[in-house]
């Protein structure tokens, strides 16, 4: 699926700090509901907003998809904008919770990066839902010199480097550590065994069970935020992750005057893309304030301050010009055209793969 | 006027208002609105049926509107059983420990003079006022492979051992025994303060009497202060029982993915599978299992209680 | 209580017997020098004791008075600060209570809660070198001793306040210890319970022979029960004695105050003849004849102390030296006697209690309310008391 838990610390201790901005302006022009990863905007872009429509925002965050996806399947959330992962688009639009955009009112439309909207519109077609917000890639942040002490020569592009057996043992005392998120290693597993990676056979679920059993016992966790404190403690040296956490801990890293040699990689084999896209609720009671939060969000400025801010690519074209050069720079947020080339829109999933990849999944982490 | 009658006249103007069954039955009303009637929902949507709306089940439709396939997949697929097995071997590995732990500090609790008891009591308590998350997390620093903590039990440890059984870092983080280990630290007051409030109560001169009539001081313990600890006891360790058999913070944070834990799997069927069904058919099992040996311990003891009581009269 | 406190002259007549006991035998218990101290405070100070095989001793006094802290450090569940304590010859201050050939009766009685009567019972036993059936044997006898064979399967909750005490007392007898230490032990029964229970310990220990120390704040109690007594105030013991000894002749104002009422009066000795000082007390606006005390001097500052029962009333004057006169300021009839209260003309209020041994109608009493009268008292009666 898309991150999965982000920060869950952060987001306990700053509850606090993301409390809405209160502001007298909200007599006027009202407010807007704002539903939303937690640490996942820019740092004044709430307050821009405020600043330049009168309307005051009223922000909530998450720190799990899991979370999220039960409220609002649950109903009567309040909520106006809501940052839902794009792979979940279909179940969210056949469960009728977000409401068709109306374009006229996205004048900032054209800004967005084609290439992003036609991944997007596997998931919802002609991308009448959902306005991408921040996109990137699953793979694989490996402490260069811890592997390459165990493996010299290591090649961190290819997926042996984990599941063979060998080269598992080799690295089990300094930490594997891989997404709990089935959706996003199941299917890179299948592509690696050379399987399609979108395969509608549950059986073939069972090959990708069968994968992990010989290197099961070489792997530390399975987890999805933790990695973020381990990698700059030097406590996991092959991680399984999203784009921007590996980012996030190489900035910890640095923070904390912690010398470390990271690299990303996209698996040569093939990984899926992520898209989280924000969609305004079919029961939105702000929703004219809630199209101009959209269309703000599209500004390039305000976009490059998002990605400035958070370490994750933005799908809006001019704003390229505003994101900082070492982001732009960095392949594991801006990934190259080869690396892109490695990734892939999965299919959504039926009821049945549901169950059956949930189900393999958790043979695999009881091992 | 005398204070007595004035406090009879407060008496009658509390019981002719009604207030005296406002009183008695506000309890019920929170348990009813709060207990009762979401466990009726959760038990309801057990028998539902999953479909991809908002919300993601149905009742009826083509399905039977008593749809029980969740419950017979609890017994059908061994994760179910195995992950509820993990929990309760893991809570109850935690409430004895928690007992071997809590209860001599309870005990010391009773023996240390009143300014001294206020203040350890308060450091028993203190805990609580930080985040539960944060100390987890604490834990995990500790226990990491590269942190002070587990270099210096790995020096130790080293320092002990032959030369060629040394290692390099004690597996300490994603154990069972991390699980074990931060349960125990979280729960540990939930088991010293019922068994601290049922030892302080107890007569220190049925201790003297046991002496003076030749008892050892251990086997002091062992007839008298024990056996009359025995409702502290079964206080504390059903609230460190309960809470830790459904726990899903630790295990998720310092456990072990190969032990799947009950609380786990429930967030697993309901997040990730979105199986809202399935979720709660596992819950409602949960709560079937710890509740009801409870309820019939209650009533075999307040039986007894009553045999006891006739035979007295 | 199913006896009847009858015969109380048959209990009373083992007293002379322990007394006989105290001339021939060495002392049984022996408390020597005893301190206690808890921090800057002195619980018991200084204290000698010597109790005889087979008496019922008492500790009488206030609270905090120390006689609970002495008990404790006989049972074993104090250390004296100082001093030593010997039973049948054996040095005790340094052994732990389970070690000690004594027992308690506790003043909660301290019943375990979770066991029956039997069981109760049957707790020093399993100590004690003893077959199975010895045990239960003993613990039927100790039953039927406090006659409660019936209700041996009975918890302590489920029996009366006046049977667990009688548990108690057969669970502390149980072993047959040298020494029963009983703390309070009718404080919590009602008084008509009372009465009775105290015949009954005296007849047990008469049965059983064991020494008895009682601790008690209640005088009458001491009084009927102890062979001997001793008066603490302050850590200090200040009288031991019969109880004939320390209400006839008490050493000091606090021991005379303590045990039965009585009247005091600032006084002066004048003279003093062989056993008998001629006093002068202003109060009683007369010069009076006492019983003397060893080392009196004329002009010797004295208190004065006459027992309300000593005093006989009249309406004319009496013979004989101690003759005092006053008017009738109270008078209370209780039946068997009556109360008079006296103002003298020095303004002091006297008490006088008058045994109505003739049967006389309402307008024949000796006295009534304002009437002129006089007192008189027997030299040997009149107590003086040098502190």
């Amino acid at each position: 699926m898309t991150k999965l838990t982000r920060r869950t610390t952060l987001a306990t201790l700053g509850a606090g700090l993301a409390m809405p901005y209160v502001r007298p302006s909200w007599a006027q022009s009202g407010t807007v509901n704002v539903y939303n990863w937690a640490d996942y905007i820019g740092e004044t872009t709430l307050a821009d907003f405020e600043a330049q429509t009168g309307i005051g925002v009223v922000y909530d965050t998450y720190s799990s998809a899991e979370e999220m996806q039960a409220k609002m399947l649950a109903g009567s959330t309040g909520y106006d904008v809501v940052d839902h992962a794009g792979i979940d688009m279909p179940r969210a639009i056949a469960a009728g919770i977000y409401e068709e955009l109306d374009k006229s009112l996205l004048p900032n439309w054209g800004n967005l990066d084609t290439e992003i909207l036609r991944i997007l519109s596997g998931w919802d077609e002609g991308n009448k839902y959902g306005m991408p917000y921040m996109w990137g890639s699953v793979g694989f942040t490996y402490n260069v010199d811890m592997v390459n002490e165990r493996i010299p020569d290591a090649d961190m592009t290819s997926m042996d480097l984990i599941f063979d057996p060998e080269n598992a043992a080799k690295l089990a005392d300094c930490g594997i550590s891989i997404l709990d998120s089935p959706t996003d290693i199941m299917l890179m597993v299948l592509k690696y065994l050379g399987l399609d990676g979108d395969t509608t056979n549950v059986e073939d679920y069972q090959k990708v069970v069968e994968a992990f059993k010989p290197i099961r016992q070489y792997i530390r966790t399975f987890d999805n935020t933790n990695y973020l404190n381990a990698i700059p403690n030097g406590e996991l040296c092959a991680i399984n992750n999203w784009s921007g956490d590996y980012a996030t801990a190489a900035g910890r890293a640095a923070e904390a005057g912690i010398d470390m040699n990271l690299a990303y990689f996209v698996p040569k084999t093939g990984a899926p893309a992520w898209v989280d896209v924000m969609c305004i609720t079919s029961d939105s009671p702000n929703r004219e304030n809630a199209y101009k939060f959209l269309d703000f969000m599209m500004q390039p400025e305000v976009a490059a301050g998002c990605t400035n801010y958070t370490y994750y690519a933005n799908a809006n074209v001019p704003a390229r010009e505003f994101v900082l050069q070492e982001i732009l720079d960095d392949p594991a947020v801006y990934p190259d055209a080869e690396t892109i080339g490695r990734m892939w829109a999965p299919k959504p999933f039926s009821e049945e793969q549901d169950r059956a990849i949930t189900r393999a999944w958790q043979d695999i982490k009881s091992g | 006027m005398s204070l007595s009658s004035r406090s009879a006249r407060l008496r009658k103007w509390f019981n002719r208002r009604g207030w005296i069954k406002i009183t008695i039955a506000t309890p019920y009303i929170w348990l009813a609105l709060f207990f009762l009637l979401p466990f009726i929902i959760v038990m309801a949507m057990s028998f539902a049926t999953r479909t991809p709306t908002a919300p993601p089940f149905s009742f009826g439709g083509d399905h039977p509107v008593m749809n029980t396939d969740h419950y017979a997949r609890l017994f059908s697929d061994d994760l179910y059983i195995r992950a509820y097995l993990n929990s309760i071997g893991n809570a109850t590995l935690a409430t004895l420990m928690c007992l071997m732990i809590g209860y001599p500090m309870a005990l010391g609790l009773t023996r240390v003079s009143r300014s001294w008891r206020n203040v350890l009591l308060m450091l028993v308590i203190l805990p609580f006022w930080t985040s539960f998350l944060l100390r987890v997390y604490a834990w995990m620093g500790l226990m990491g492979t590269n942190s002070w903590f587990n270099k210096l039990l790995t020096g130790a440890y080293n320092w002990i051992v032959p030369s060629d059984m040394a290692l390099r870092y004690i597996p300490m983080m994603n154990t069972g025994f991390a699980v074990v280990l931060v349960t125990v630290y979280s729960y540990l007051p939930f088991m010293i303060l019922p068994l601290y409030a049922n030892l302080e109560k107890l007569d220190i001169s049925l201790n003297e009497a046991a002496m003076d009539l030749g008892s050892k001081p251990f086997q002091v313990f062992r007839d008298v202060t024990l056996p009359l600890s025995v409702p502290g006891i079964i206080a504390g360790s059903l609230l460190v029982f309960i809470p830790a058999s459904g726990e899903l913070i630790i295990p998720s944070l310092v456990g072990s993915s190969s032990r799947p834990m009950i609380g786990r799997v429930i967030s697993d069927e309901f997040a990730s599978a979105r199986d809202w069904p399935m979720a709660s058919a596992v819950a409602v099992a949960l709560l079937l299992l710890l509740v009801v040996p409870l309820m019939i311990y209650t009533y075999y003891d307040g039986k007894a209680h009553e045999k006891a009581q006739k035979e007295a009269t | 209580m199913s006896e009847p406190a009858t015969n109380i002259g048959a209990k009373v007549a083992q007293f002379p017997r322990a007394a006989a006991l105290a001339e021939k035998e060495p002392p049984f218990i022996r408390v020597e020098g005893v301190t206690k101290r808890f921090g800057s405070f002195t619980a018991v100070s200084s204290v000698n004791l010597e109790i005889r095989k087979g008496e019922i001793f008492s500790l009488l006094g206030g609270s905090g008075c120390g006689k609970t802290t002495l008990l404790r450090m006989l049972a074993g569940f104090e250390d004296p600060t100082e001093g030593r304590i010997f039973i049948d010859g054996q040095d005790m201050t340094d052994l732990p209570p389970y070690e000690r050939p004594v027992n308690m009766m506790f003043q909660s009685y301290a019943l375990f809660p979770h066991m029956t009567v039997e069981k109760n019972v049957a707790y020093g036993l399993k100590h004690m070198d003893m077959t199975a059936s010895q045990r239960a044997d003993r613990v039927r006898e100790m039953l039927a001793l406090v006659q409660l064979s019936d209700f041996s399967h009975r918890k302590p909750h489920q029996i009366s306040g006046g049977q667990r005490q009688r548990v108690a007392l057969a669970r502390a007898l149980a072993k047959q210890p040298k020494l029963l230490l009983l703390d309070e032990p009718l404080a919590a029964l009602d008084k008509k319970l009372r009465e009775a229970t105290q015949f009954e310990l005296m007849d047990i220990q008469d049965k059983t022979g064991t020494t008895f120390i009682v601790v008690t704040h209640d005088q009458e109690e001491a009084m009927t029960l102890s062979s001997r007594l001793a008066v603490m105030d302050k850590g200090r013991i200040m009288q031991t004695g019969t109880a004939t000894e320390v209400y006839e002749y008490p050493n000091s104002k606090l021991v005379a105050g303590f045990i039965g009422s009585i009247n005091f009066f600032e006084a002066t000795i004048r003279d003093v003849r062989d056993d008998v000082a001629t006093v002068d007390a202003p109060e009683l606006g007369a010069t009076v004849e006492a019983r003397a005390i060893p080392g009196l001097s004329p002009g010797q500052p004295i208190t004065l102390a006459i027992r309300p029962e000593k005093l006989t009333i009249s309406r004319s004057k009496p013979e004989g030296p101690n003759a005092i006169s006053g008017k009738v300021r109270d008078l209370a009839y209780f039946g068997k006697d009556s109360l008079y209260r006296i103002e003298l003309p020095s303004g002091r209020v006297l008490s006088i209690n008058s045994v109505n041994s003739r049967r006389v109608g309402e307008n024949e009493r000796v006295a009534d309310w304002e009437d002129a009268v006089w007192l008189s008292f027997d030299p040997s009666s009149a107590i003086l008391l040098k502190d």
